[in-house]
């Protein structure tokens, strides 16, 4: 997703308020939660973005969901901000450039594990610990699982790939086979 | 040769004095002819008056051509001719002199131009002799070219070859592994990758 100027500068608002009430990590949470409903509701999102209803309208059915939702005021205060500015279409960039913000303060590294087949929780756990201590920072894993791969593993942590692979292996064997290098 | 001068007055005197001479013998000897027995005194005289008329104008004629210098107008034409005589000899020295040049001028070109055809041959066979230098070093030049494609494309055709084989045997060595690839080779490549990512750290 590409996150817009608007994006960062909410985010960054929205963050420092959290910093200064200690609730950055729940208002994360909400906004979460908030941004998946916006996604996974086209209707809804259409509703409340589409400038052709008008703005009462659209206030009304966005406190509607939020007051279903046990969000912190602040985050609800921050959605009625974002409606009023016309940029409520603008929340799942929010939310995305948010979590960035807050790993930054928390010291948390977002990995991709990406294997053929499911991971063992012992293989998860020692795999979370070797790149924490890789990283120093704490470590979330998120799993994913590539028939392609064919055996091994790859680990994305931000701009490093680590590619251990069978696949990876395999094209690199096939490069040095061309280069020449095994004659 | 001396040449004596040209006096017509004199000439022209004797003429007629034996023309005259000439009709009165003539007439008279008519006149006497006894075989005929016919009176022709009136022949003479009508002869008479002929030649008195003629008389006449012959002096009148002598006279009018000597008052408008018909000597002086031969003369002059005379002159004329003998200096328009001279112009065309002088005119025919000339074009002698010119005919004379023009040969010597033709020798000259002759002889020259035996030169310039040697001076050309030499400069023609030079000329050709780099034409053919330059031709020469060209087909060099285009052997060496096409021998330096050929020898490009043959190794590109063998990169060709083997990046075909290679792929191929990528291919089937993919599925080989992946048919016979355990649950139990899967756990050994992630152990061994995290040993190897422990390691590096």
């Amino acid at each position: 997703m590409i996150t817009s100027k608007v994006s960062k500068r909410y985010a960054k608002a929205l963050l420092s308020l959290g910093k200064e009430d200690g609730k950055y990590q729940q208002y994360g949470e909400d906004l979460r939660s908030f941004a998946s409903f916006y996604t996974e509701n086209k209707e809804f999102a259409q509703s409340v973005s589409n400038p052709v209803f008008s703005l009462e309208d659209r206030k009304r059915i966005l406190n509607f969901v939020l007051g279903k939702a046990s969000y912190a005021e602040t985050v609800k205060n921050f959605l009625n901000l974002l409606l009023d500015k016309n940029r409520i279409d603008a929340v799942p960039g929010i939310y995305a450039y948010y979590e960035k913000l807050t790993d930054e303060v928390a010291n948390i590294a977002r990995a991709e594990v990406i294997t053929p087949g499911p991971l063992g929780e012992e293989a998860k756990k020692r795999l979370e610990k070797v790149l924490e201590s890789l990283t120093s920072r704490q470590v979330k894993m998120a799993t994913r699982e590539d028939k392609a791969l064919i055996g091994g593993i790859v680990v994305k942590i931000g701009d490093l790939v680590l590619d251990g692979s069978v696949k990876a292996q395999l094209m690199g064997l096939k490069e040095s086979l061309k280069r020449g290098e095994y004659r | 040769m001396v040449r004596r001068p040209y006096r017509p007055g004199k000439f022209l005197v004797l003429v007629v004095m034996a023309v005259a001479g000439c009709v009165l013998f003539c007439g008279l000897a008519a006149a006497a002819d006894p075989a005929h027995g016919q009176d022709r005194s009136a022949d003479l005289r009508d002869l008479l008056y002929r030649f008195i008329n003629f008389t006449l104008l012959v002096i009148i004629l002598f006279v009018v051509l000597k008052k408008v210098g018909i000597r002086q107008f031969f003369v002059s034409r005379t002159e004329e001719i003998k200096k328009k005589l001279e112009e065309l000899r002088s005119g025919k020295e000339e074009a002698e002199r010119k005919y004379r040049e023009l040969e010597q001028r033709l020798q000259e070109f002759e002889s020259k131009k035996q030169e310039i055809i040697e001076q050309f041959k030499a400069e023609g066979l030079a000329e050709k002799e780099k034409i053919v230098n330059e031709a020469q070093s060209r087909v060099k030049q285009i052997l060496e070219q096409a021998e330096a494609t050929v020898q490009q494309e043959i190794q590109a055709a063998r990169d060709r070859l083997r990046g075909d084989v290679l792929t191929l045997a990528t291919r089937q060595a993919e599925e080989i592994i992946a048919r016979e690839m355990t649950e139990k080779d899967q756990d050994r490549l992630v152990n061994d990758f995290i040993e190897r990512v422990g390691k590096g750290h």
